[in-house]
């Protein structure tokens, strides 16, 4: 009895390598499974190994990063949100870059086409980037909304209101920006024949935001309240935060067909415009962007090198989980038409 | 492409392991240790327990085996229509590939 009672207790401490939807599924019988293999061979650490490896590989899964996912639905929303969390972790910072790449390009007499085009690139991918980002968030919003009007919003309060406290956040910390545009609409106009002018302004606009943002502790005006510093410097953290709840919410929300058909268009997209703009901004420093140090993160080059790392890893991690996803999801489709078909012929 | 390759591709490394859990059940209803017991006995292989979970969920998540309600802590699977086919597929295939080579080999090496 109490060997069993230890074997039990052995058992339920290899589950903890496991996610919590995949031990509320298969817990029990896993417990019950190893617990017989206990028996029959009390010492094996190739197998304890085989079992945290295996509940890592899960625990990825979870996040869209292996296709261990339990369910084929949840692979595919896994893979959304964590592009979603990634992606909005990393936009303040991109935001940042562009801006900076944007204001050398405007501040430079000769415009070599190389330059010109990698800043087209970078303010396109931003762009979309941004237009994506928040065309999801809206949508999950949309429908979280209809779902709480319907009275089955249970599992969706807690990131509902993770999202709303973040999200609140980052619209004060924002609040400038529709000041500052007015301020030069006013003060320079809106000349409609010069883009490349509107593009700069709206540069420097958002270089003026996201420096405070993305480079703690060294920036602002003397005046600033260290208060006003803390909810700056905590605005990488609030978009995280962001990302976490929308992921959450993506997973929970009740989809209808046509968007859980988009899902891996959208990771295709997210993984496309992210990749664009790490590409871009490397070639665009590698033709001569930044004319010297100035222009890559005067505040802290070892900061600005971490955030290029991390640039590096979001279309990463973004591409694997959408091709992990589209790896699953079109060939159950196939399958089940190829099947039917293949059993209509043999009838 | 097949349905058995379509169906197992995705699988990865695991393919192998799927087609020995598939292979068992298609003898009847197992649980978890019921079927590494039966894979053992017929195939001489011993399917790790963080191998056969990692699978298992695949497989019921394909539709090429569904888990059957217990009382108990183990629950058993059962092998699908659509389950049955793609393993009848894929052992065509294999026996396929097998006569090829085995003809080959008896041609070219003289190995009967």
């Amino acid at each position: 009895m109490s060997r069993e009672l230890d074997d039990t207790r052995r058992a339920m401490r290899l589950l903890r390598w496991y996610p919590i939807a995949w031990r509320e599924r298969y817990g029990d019988e896993f417990v019950d499974h190893l617990g017989q293999e206990f028996a029959d061979r009390p010492v094996d650490h190739r197998r304890s190994f085989n079992v945290a490896h295996k509940g890592l590989i899960a625990r990825l899964g979870d996040y869209g990063l292996s296709n261990a996912n339990a369910t084929l639905g949840g692979q595919t929303r896994a893979a959304l949100g964590t592009s979603i969390a990634v992606s909005a972790l990393m936009v303040v910072i991109m935001l940042d870059f562009w801006s900076r790449a944007m204001l050398a390009w405007s501040q430079r007499r000769y415009h070599p086409i190389p330059v010109s085009a990698t800043t087209g690139i970078l303010t396109v991918a931003m762009g979309l980037l941004v237009a994506v980002l928040t065309l999801v968030i809206l949508t999950v919003a949309v429908l979280v909304v209809r779902q709480v009007l319907l009275g089955r919003a249970r599992r969706l309060i807690g990131p509902s209101v993770l999202a709303l406290i973040s999200g609140g956040l980052l619209l004060y910390v924002a609040r400038d920006f529709p000041r500052l545009l007015i301020s030069y609409i006013r003060f320079q106009g809106m000349p409609l024949s010069h883009p490349g002018q509107i593009m700069a302004n709206l540069a420097q606009i958002t270089w003026e935001l996201t420096q405070q943002w993305v480079a703690p502790w060294n920036q602002g005006t003397p005046s600033m309240s260290i208060a006003q510093h803390v909810l700056n410097d905590s605005v990488p953290l609030a978009m995280f935060v962001l990302g976490v709840a929308v992921a959450l919410l993506i997973r929970r929300v009740e989809l209808p067909r046509a968007c859980e058909r988009l899902i891996v268009s959208i990771v295709a997209l997210l993984g496309l415009f992210t990749g664009m703009f790490f590409v871009a901004y490397i070639a665009w420093s590698v033709f001569g962007g930044p004319s010297d140090f100035e222009y890559f993160f005067p505040e802290s080059r070892w900061l600005g090198v971490t955030y290029l790392i991390l640039l590096a890893l979001v279309p990463l991690l973004v591409i694997r989980s959408g091709l992990l996803a589209r790896r699953v999801q079109p060939r159950r489709q196939r399958n089940h038409i190829e099947i039917v078909s293949s059993m209509n012929e043999s009838a | 492409m097949t349905n058995s390759d379509n169906a197992l591709v995705g699988l990865g490394r695991n393919a192998g392991a799927a087609v020995l859990i598939l292979s068992s059940l298609a003898g009847g209803d197992k649980h978890g240790y019921a079927l590494v017991k039966d894979v053992e006995e017929f195939a001489g292989v011993h399917l790790p327990p963080g191998t056969l979970y990692q699978v298992l969920p695949r497989l019921e998540g394909r539709g090429l085996i569904v888990a059957l309600e217990s009382d108990e802590r183990r629950r058993p699977y059962r092998l699908t229509a659509q389950g049955a086919l793609v393993l009848a597929e894929y052992i065509t295939a294999q026996q396929r590939i097998l006569k090829t080579g085995q003809a080959r080999l008896k041609r070219s090496w003289s190995f009967a």
